[in-house]
Formats: structure tokens, sequence, C-alpha cells
């Protein structure tokens, strides 16, 4: 409660200062959250601004957990939203912060609430995010959805045991002939495979710190829960992985946040704070199997129908064009009811022209980084997983989808190669460090207090024997201390802001008329994008997502050639786009046309016909 | 945001064609007529009324305009609750157009129903299964289909509006029953540069001209009225939220599988009957009837899948047999026809575990004005088949199957002629041949029924090996033709094996008869007291067990599907 009634003090104070000075005062109240402090959190701000904050409770999980999402911002009108998601997997409490200090950020300061709704889902996976919170903590990534991951008898009978008393599940080694495991000769702390090649031969196995609870002769292999979040969406859906359930949305968490999402057709972006790094590295191209990059081959059973040679693969276009002459005229043969045709599956990499906006964004953010004196010589951050919520947002929501990682280790600085060759290579090839054990070791020594590794110590355990426990200690990689919370936020967070404000801007530019004679017009209208960001993005065009913007003329316009409701269709950022019409009216009539979205709201203008 | 801008009313409910509002609902079932949805309903209540000890009536979910989906469960509760029971799974009309899908499973009801205890073959699979029937999942969808203008084909999806012409408007260009006879035919136009000429043998039909020829006519398609002025008709009409494409397993999205709504079980039926079936994990055998071409259709539903060939068994158990009951009809995996993501068969098949059939009812073939029906037409040309189809409309349907072409003042063409077959039609047979397609589809479940596994046990040697130990025995046999678990169950680790549990005595070791004769066995390293197993179509798995101790040692056989089973030996 203390520290609640901190935060809420701070809170009002904070709302009295500019963005700019909350470096100093602190946004956060430098502490991990348990969900139930996120609700009361997220509560305390919402009752602190009643007209600016709306909370939303869009799934209980299987534990019982309230999900929340706080709704920032009190347009009247209709806008653009970004959905802001934190801490899917449950087992990166930073990234909770981040949603929370990113919430105190819009609330006391309105200039990113002009025009833009924002909602904010701190903490999407609470029962996993219970892990970090327990006496002992091994990473919990889970929620508590009742899976029997051994498919026995019984459920969640073989989890962890903290069998040193350390409070930490870290790994056991233990000396077994057919091991395939070996001490590193460069740092007796970190274990490292026995290579052939080199003809090494394994002399330990690892396990996970625990018993054999139910003497099935696995250790640990079926604890408490569950499904993990942040694999469980629709795209690239790991099928074969327990832990993301038998289908996208099978918890209630996944299916809460997608139905939430959908039931608001504003949501023009999506932010994810986790381990991916968006913002940096856009999502991963060259996976194999996309229709959309490599040839298609046309199935048999329109191999005749289509005049197609089975053995060629031929690109989207010529598909399109075998496919013009069959189809009834008023078919429109898109992309779309080829991909449904032929069954081609969904697309796996991330479209072309979108990642130009990815590339300039990255570039952006590298140089932000380096104004605010940043230390960019980190651990890469982890490639998105298959099944998380950024590829989704990206793949099938079909708008900008940026994650960050608010945090990564500092990289070792590399030694000179030119030291390297002088070593003695007498002695057997000693096995490389991965630069993010070097990191970790080094992190650990120097800002961790020594206590990020746990060094092997003896154990006798009940079936193993002679054992020895160790290892890194779990969340330590995405975990700063909480002394480093406020800091790290305030250098972070305010990229986010900034990137709100590269959302599509699309309004009237110009218009022009031309007489043709006999009341005939020929009526130009230019529609331009003043954001960055294009509208909708190349994936979402496929995705027909989100809703198209429309131009609408008035009833009383006689429309020789084009449409009364025209769709804008694609437009770039920072690009025009010019839409014609044919039309028959009095000279000096003032005809309506209107600039309609589900997603931007209304613009209306009257124009004036004039030779 | 929803837009209806309907120009012509269409207020006027047109009593359907065939449909029952003819006399009371009573049991046995009437299956000479189509029954509307609230019929439906009522017939499963008085169906649950007559035989109140033998059925559970519950509302498993609601539908997108609040319309109930009820489930029918039939359990003969003193052979056991139904969850210790195989569960037999049938639903139907989960396309909205689809209506004789439910008929079927209606007609599967009444049949258990109304011959227990006279039937020696249905008492047994009232006794032994649990059936759980759904006729009708899309009830939105047979509600419009009824009471609205539709084709044949419309009327599929869910009531989930979409924007299917990308104008930001949904739904807000459907077909208009223009001549207000609950039929979205077809209209056409009497123009001399059209295609089309009418047939000199029935004036009806209208056939192609020769390039050289004049021509008469030119069809403007189905029924209907540029509701959104944007130069097509009828381009957005109801949804398209396919439920049927819409489920869990393998679900893509809607630019990949049409229909396939935003995200996996979105929609309101498909989500409450996965629940249903979540809650009944006895159910091994599924069907799910649809309404167009006679076939029988098994995963996979789309090509990269790897059907374990002991399933692949399984299934022609089945598929093979339904052939012969229901001659014409093809069974084949459901690739072979298209690929499809988020359909219901595959999400039964990998995610609950279910052996499931797609049942394609109706051959339109049948609809047959010839001496031999089995002998071809001469020449089955296009307009020869069409002819015959009228023929059989005329003298068979006495002409309640095609709308005779009228006039009709249309707001854009002007003159123009309404006519064609009429939402009856097509896919769904003339009422007079329901009842045989109903009988033979029904009895190709009770097949199944008939197949899911039984499992037999028996300790079949007890061998005193020393002092204080015995080697024992024992066989599990299935005497049907569906295993205890599918293959791919097994190897996915979709759910808990079946056990065979030992009590008594400490078992020493424990494992698989690999071979009695030889004495191969391959023991359990731990925990050798429970072993997992699973019986293969008319399969046999036996164990050896080394057993210390003395006195009673009971082996007790447990399945999520099979009913178990226990044995008892005496040391």
């Amino acid at each position: 409660m203390y520290n609640n009634l901190i935060t809420v003090v701070c809170f009002f104070l904070l709302h009295l200062l500019p963005i700019s000075s909350m470096a100093q005062s602190g946004i956060t109240s430098g502490k991990y959250h348990t969900n139930s402090e996120v609700q009361q959190l997220l509560l305390k701000i919402q009752e602190s601004h009643p007209s600016l904050l709306k909370l939303h409770t869009i799934a209980t999980s299987p534990g019982g957990e309230a999900v929340t999402v706080i709704e920032i911002g009190n347009s009247k009108e209709v806008c653009p939203a970004i959905f802001v998601g934190a801490n899917f997997e449950g087992d990166i409490p930073f990234a909770t912060e981040g949603a929370l200090g990113l919430a105190k950020m819009l609330v006391d300061s309105a200039q990113y609430t002009v025009g833009i709704k924002w909602y904010i889902l701190p903490l999407p996976n609470p029962d996993a995010s219970k892990g970090y919170f327990s006496k002992i903590r091994y990473g919990r990534k889970v929620n508590d959805f009742p899976i029997n991951n051994d498919v026995d008898e019984a459920l969640n009978e073989d989890g962890f045991e903290d069998l040193n008393g350390d409070g930490w599940i870290t790994r056991m080694r233990v000396k077994d002939l057919t091991g395939s495991w070996i001490v590193s000769n460069k740092d007796p702390r970190i274990m490292v495979m026995a290579d052939v090649k080199k003809n090494e031969r394994g002399e330990y196995k690892l396990y996970s710190e625990g018993i054999d609870n139910d003497g099935d002769g696995e250790y640990n292999e079926d604890g408490e829960g569950g499904i993990n979040i942040g694999i469980a969406f629709p795209h690239l859906f790991p099928k074969n992985n327990k832990e993301a359930g038998l289908w996208p949305g099978q918890t209630p968490e996944v299916y809460g946040i997608m139905k939430f999402i959908y039931d608001r057709p504003n949501i023009a972006m999506v932010y994810t704070l986790g381990s991916s790094n968006f913002c940096l590295t856009p999502p991963k191209t060259g996976r194999k199997g996309d229709p959309g990059s490599e040839g298609i081959k046309v199935p048999p059973r329109f191999i005749n129908q289509l005049g197609a040679d089975p053995a060629r693969s031929y690109t989207m276009n010529e598909v399109i064009e075998l496919f013009k002459p069959v189809v009834p005229s008023q078919v429109e043969v898109t992309p779309s009811l080829v991909y449904n045709y032929f069954g081609l599956g969904a697309a796996l990499n991330p479209m072309e022209d979108d990642l130009k906006f990815y590339a300039r964004l990255s570039d952006d953010y590298k140089k932000y980084l380096k104004t605010k004196g940043f230390n960019t010589e980190t651990v890469d951050p982890s490639p998105e997983k298959d099944g998380s919520f950024e590829l989704w947002a990206y793949f099938q929501l079909g708008v900008p989808s940026f994650s960050m990682n608010l945090f990564s280790i500092p990289k070792v600085k590399e030694e000179k190669k030119s030291e390297k060759a002088d070593e003695p290579t007498v002695k057997k090839e000693g096995e490389e460090l991965t630069d993010k054990e070097k990191a970790l070791l080094s992190y650990s020594e120097r800002e961790y207090d020594k206590k990020g590794f746990i060094p092997w110590q003896k154990y006798t355990h009940p079936t193993l024997g002679e054992v020895e426990i160790g290892g890194f200690i779990p969340y330590l990689e995405s975990t700063p201390k909480p002394g480093m919370i406020d800091s790290l936020l305030n250098v972070q967070l305010p990229w986010l802001l900034q990137l709100s404000k590269k959302l599509p801007v699309i309004s009237f530019a110009s218009n022009k008329i031309t007489a043709l004679g006999a009341g005939v017009y020929k009526f130009e209208l230019f529609i331009e994008n003043k954001g960055l960001l294009p509208y909708p993005t190349a994936i979402g065009e496929r995705d027909k997502q989100p809703a198209p913007l429309v131009v609408v003329l008035d009833n009383d316009t006689e429309i020789l050639e084009g449409l009364k409701r025209t769709p804008l269709g694609r437009i770039g950022g920072n690009q025009v786009k010019k839409l014609t019409w044919l039309i028959k009216t009095a000279q000096n009539k003032t005809i309506t046309v209107k600039l309609e979205s589900t997603v931007f709201g209304n613009e209306v203008k009257q124009i004036k016909i004039a030779d | 945001m929803r837009y209806y801008i309907l120009i012509f009313t269409l207020f006027v409910i047109v009593p359907s064609l065939f449909s029952a509002e003819k006399g009371k609902i009573e049991v046995p079932l009437r299956f000479d007529r189509y029954y509307s949805y609230a019929e439906v309903t009522e017939a499963l209540q008085v169906l649950h009324k007559a035989y109140p000890e033998l059925t559970r009536l519950e509302v498993v979910g609601k539908s997108e305009e609040g319309r109930e989906i009820y489930a029918l469960t039939i359990n003969n509760p003193k052979t056991g609750n139904d969850l210790s029971k195989p569960g037999v799974y049938v639903d139907g009309n989960i396309h909205g157009n689809e209506i004789q899908a439910g008929e079927v499973c209606l007609y599967y009801a009444n049949l258990l129903l109304t011959k227990y205890g006279e039937n020696d073959k249905i008492t047994k699979v009232v006794d032994k299964n649990a059936h759980y029937i759904i006729p009708v999942v899309n009830v939105d969808g047979r509600y419009h289909f009824f009471t609205d203008g539709n084709t044949p084909h419309s009327n599929r999806g869910l009531r989930v509006p979409r924007d299917d012409d990308g104008d930001a408007l949904f739904d807000e260009d459907p077909y208009d029953d223009l001549d207000g006879d609950g039929s979205i035919t077809q209209m056409r136009i009497k123009d001399p540069l059209g295609a089309y000429k009418v047939d000199p043998e029935d004036k009806r039909i209208l056939i192609h001209v020769k390039p050289e020829e004049k021509g008469e006519f030119t069809l403007l398609g189905y029924e209907g009225i540029d509701n959104d002025n944007d130069g097509k008709l009828n381009e957005d009409g109801e949804g398209y939220l396919d439920a049927n494409r819409n489920w869990g397993y393998n679900w893509m999205p809607s630019y990949v599988q049409s229909g396939a709504g935003n995200f996996p079980l979105s929609g309101l039926g498909t989500k409450a009957i996965n629940d249903y079936i979540t809650a009944r994990p006895n159910i091994i055998i599924g069907f799910a009837f649809h309404n167009n071409g006679g076939m029988w259709l098994r995963v996979p539903s789309e090509k990269t899948t790897f059907m374990d060939p002991a399933d692949v068994a399984a299934y022609d158990v089945i598929g093979k047999e339904a052939l012969k009951i229901t001659p014409g009809y093809v069974y084949q995996p459901s690739y072979d026809l298209y690929p499809t993501y988020g359909d219901f068969d595959s999400h039964l098949f990998f995610v609950h575990g279910v052996f499931s059939f797609v049942g394609e009812l109706f051959q339109r073939e049948q609809e047959t004005y010839r001496e031999n029906a089995n002998k071809p037409q001469q020449v089955a040309d296009e307009a020869n088949l069409a002819r015959e189809q009228l023929k059989f409309n005329d003298r068979l349907a006495q002409g309640e199957l095609y709308k005779e072409w009228k006039k009709f003042k249309h707001p854009t063409y002007g003159e123009i002629e309404i006519g064609g077959w009429v939402k009856m039609s097509s896919r769904l047979p003339h009422p007079f041949m329901l009842p045989e397609l109903v009988h033979r589809n029904a009895s190709v479940v009770l097949l199944a029924a008939e197949n899911t596994p039984e499992i037999k046990m028996e300790v079949f040697e007890v061998k005193k090996i020393g002092e204080d130990l015995h080697q024992v025995r024992v066989r599990l046999q299935n005497k049907n033709g569906l295993p205890s678990m599918s293959a791919n169950a097994v190897k996915t680790k979709l759910y808990p094996q079946d056990r065979l549990k030992i009590l008594g005595g400490k078992v020493v070791a424990g494992g698989r008869l690999i071979d009695a004769r030889i004495n191969k066995v391959t023991y359990k390293e731990k925990k050798p007291e429970i072993q997992f197993l699973s019986v293969n179509s008319y399969g046999v798995v036996e164990f050896q067990f080394l057993i210390e101790g003395k006195g009673e040692i009971t082996f007790n056989y447990e399945s999520a599907k099979a009913k178990g089973t226990s044995a008892q030996v005496k040391l």
C-alpha cells in the first residue's frame, strides 16, 4: 500500500511537469509489481482521471486473475488508436513496468492523446507473471491452463524443486558416461556440448533443478500449467508446441485480446514490450515456403482449366493473368482469390514495401538512442517467436507493429583477433563462449553483484546421487535491478511516444475541376497522407485490414464515371493520391465531398463548381 | 455500422415451400417435409418429452441473433453415465442453406428412440454408446433460409457482417427478392445482341447462341438490384463468416481461407459447440452433415498433413462400407475436393481426437426422368441435363422446384423476366425423396456407432515362476473397427493414453508382450504397474507382468473414449 501511495503522489506531482523533466523525478515506483498491484495501480490511475481513462477487463486467466486494458484518451471524435501489450510471456516484469510507465506518461502529458487513443495492456499473462514473485523462481512463462505435459495419469505432478534452497531453479550437472556435455575450458562455469569432430567425449548430463516426483524417469517434465500467451496467437502458430495450446486462442487471455482488438476497428498501430525489437530489426525475412516470394505451382486440379504448365512456377501476377479469362467478368481476380483457390497458405515474410518504413524508423531509433547517449552495444534482442503477438499484429491485423525489448545486457568488448592468434594452440581447441554467455557473465560480475550466476555446488540428489547445482539465474537477462527501471524507461518510452506521431494523417490536399462543356466536368481530388506510415500497410492491403478510407460524393451529384463511394486504396507515407470523376452538374453548384473512415474519422469539404 | 438500403421492402413473409407448419409435430417424426428452425426445436422437445429417461435436451449456446442451439443427448442411464461410454457426435446444417443435414440428425434421433427395445441392433447402440446430436449448428442461417429470399446457395454463413466489396459498408447489397416469392432466382432481359436464345425443346432453358446466330436474351444474374449504386449487383450480402472455416485447428486468416472470420472460434456457435465437445472427451466418432454432391469426406483437409496408416485404416472401416449404404457417393480425404483451413472435421480429429466424417448429402443426378435411372443419358450435355431436370420438376415435383419465367419491371433494367430454380431445389431433395436420404445416411452413423471400440480384457495365463513370484499375461482385444485412440492422438500426445493399472501385489516388472510364443517382452523401466496403450481396429494388445506377493490382483483398463473394464486374478 505504501508503494501505491507513493505512486499516486508522484503521479499528481508529475501531472504538473512537462514530459522532459520526468527523467529526474521518476515515472515508476522503482519496483516490479504483481498483478494485484498492477490492478490496483490501474484503478488508481483511472480514478485520478475518470474523464480521460477507462478500464476494461477483457479476460480472466485460468488462474482467476483479471486481464485489464486501460484506455487513455477522451477524444469525442473517431480517432486512430494504438494498442500496447507488454510481457506476454509473463517472464519480463520490466515490460509490464514499461507499459505502466507509458500509461503514466500519457496521463501526464496531453500532447500524445490529442487525436490518438491508447489501449494499454500491461499484463496479458498474469498467471505466469506470478513466477517472478514466488519464493522459488524458474522463469515461468505459462498460465494455469490445465495441460498434462507428459500425458500420464496426473496433472502438474512433476515440477521443479529448489534443492539447494537459494530461491532459484538453475541446473544440475551430473557426471554420466553417456552424457553429452563437458565443462568449457574457457570458463569452468559454462557447459558446452562435446564435439565429436574434435574427438571429445561427453562427461555430464544436464537437468533442470528438481526431482522426479512421479517416478517416470523424467525430471520436472510436468510442472504447473499451462499455455504461454506469448506464442499462442494465430500467425505461425506453433501447433506442435504444447505450451501454445492446441489452437490459437484456446486460452481466454488470447481469445479476449483478439476479440477486444477486433471490436475496435480504429486500432491502427500496435506496440509490444517484450523480448523482440521491431524498432531495431523488422520482422524476420527469408522464411521458406512463402507463397508471395517464391514461385507458385498450379495445383493439378487447375492445370487444365487455366491452361497452365504443371512443371512451371508462376509469379502471382502471372497466375492472376491465367485466371482472368476463365472467371466471370464481374469477378475481380486478386491475390487473395488465388490464395484461396490454390490453398497457398499464409504469407510468411513481411512485404517489401513495409520493410521500407521499418528500415527508416530503425535508423531514426538508432540516432535517437545516440542522442540520448544510450549504450547500443548490447546483446541482440531475441528474434520474434512464432505465434507471438507482435507477429500477429503485423501479419493479420495488418497494422505497423513495433516491438521493443526495454533492456538488454551490454556486450563485452571483443578481444582483438591478433591477440588470439598469439595464444598457444597446443592444448585442445577451447570451446568459445557465445557473446551472450560472455556478456551475461560479465554483467553478473560487474552489475549484478556477482549474483547472476549461481556457482556450481555439490548436492546429493535422491535419485541421481552426487550432482552439482548452479548456472545463470532466471530473469537475469531481461530484468534489470529495480533501481535502473526509471532511467531505462526515460530513454526508451519517449521513442514510442514519438512513433505515435508517425501515424498516417490523411486529408484533402487539393482539387481540380475542368469544364468539358454542357455542364460536364472532370473532377479531380487529391488526398494526401502527411504521416510517415502508409495506410494500410502492404500486408494490410492483403488482409483487407483495417477498414478502408472511402471518399463519398453527395447524393445530388450526377456521376457519369466513377463511384459515389470510392475506396481510397493504399496510400504511402507522405504521398498523394488522385481520384477522378466525371460529373454533370450546374455551374456554381457546391458539391459536398466526405473523406470517411472508421479509423481516422470523417472530413467534409464543400467544393464549388466553376469553369 | 450497418447500412441496409432496401428499396423494395422484404416485409412480406412468404410461406415457405415444403416447410411443415402443416399439423402437429409428434413422435414418430415425419420426414416427408422440412422443418423450420422453430419446428426443429419443437421436434427435439417432443422427442425429449416422449423419452425423458433416454434423452437430455440442452441449450449449447446462442447465436449472433440470439437463437438457441440445441443438443439432444441419447443415453441409457441404466447402462452408465454418458461420459463413460464411447460418444457418437452428429451435427448438421452448419451452413444455413444445407437444411436436410438437420433432418438427418433428427432422423437418427428418431430412429434410435422409436426403435429402442424393438430392434436389437438399435437397442445395443443406445445401451453401449452416448449419442450427442446437434441438428442445427447455424440456427440463424436455417431461420433466414426459410423466411428470406434465398438462392439454393445463399445464407450459408453466420450473421456476422462483413464488408465484401471494400467500400466500408457492411452487407449493404444483398440479393433482393423482387417478386416476393421467397426465392432468389435468375433475371433475364430480351436482347437481340444477347449471348443466349431459348432452347427449342424447352423454352425455359437458355442456351448459348452460335457466333453467327442472333441472340434473344442476356442473363443478368441473380434477382436483385444495385442497392449501393456501385455498378455491381448483389456483391455484399449477408456475412460472410463460414462457421466451417472458423475452427481452431489450422485456422488461417480470410485472405488465405475465405470465410475464416477474424480469429478462430469468433463465431458464437462455433465457440459454444467447441466448449460442448471439450466437456465430452468420450466422443470418438463425429459426423457433420452438409448437402452437396454425395460424398463421405475424411481428414486431412490440406495437403501437408501426413495421415498415419492406422488412422486411414480405421476411417476405411466406416468409409468403405458407407459407400455401399449410400450408392453413388464417393469417399475421399476432403483435400481431394479442395483444401480448407479451420474446418470442423480437422478440428475434431486433430484437437479432440475424434474420427470425423463430413457427409455431403444428396446427388442431383438422382433427379432423373428416364426409363432406366442407372443408365446414363445418351447425350449428357448441359442442355439435355437441364431438360431432364425440368421434366423431373414437372412430373415428379409437380412444378415446385422451378419458377416459371415471369415479366417484371426492374428499377434499373426496365422490363425483364424473373425465373429459374427455387431455393428448395438443386441441393435439396424434393420431400418425397427425403425419407430414403435420411435413412441411408443415418444408417452410416449407426454403422459407426456399432464400430466404436469395445475392449475386452482377459488374464490368459498365470504361471508361478518363483517362491513368491508370478508371471501374469493379460490380453486386451478390440472387437470393433474403430481403435480406442487415433494413432495421431497417441503420436501428438493429444491427451493421456489408455491405461492398464494393476492393483494389489508388487509389480516387479511389466511391459508389452510382443510375441507370447517366443516370450518376447519389452518391459517398462519405470512404474510398471501403470502401462500406457491404445488398442487398434480389431486389435490385440498383450502385457506380461512379474508380480510379487499373493492375493487378489485387479487389472483396470481406463480410456478416455472406450468404456473401461477390469479383470481379477487370485495368486
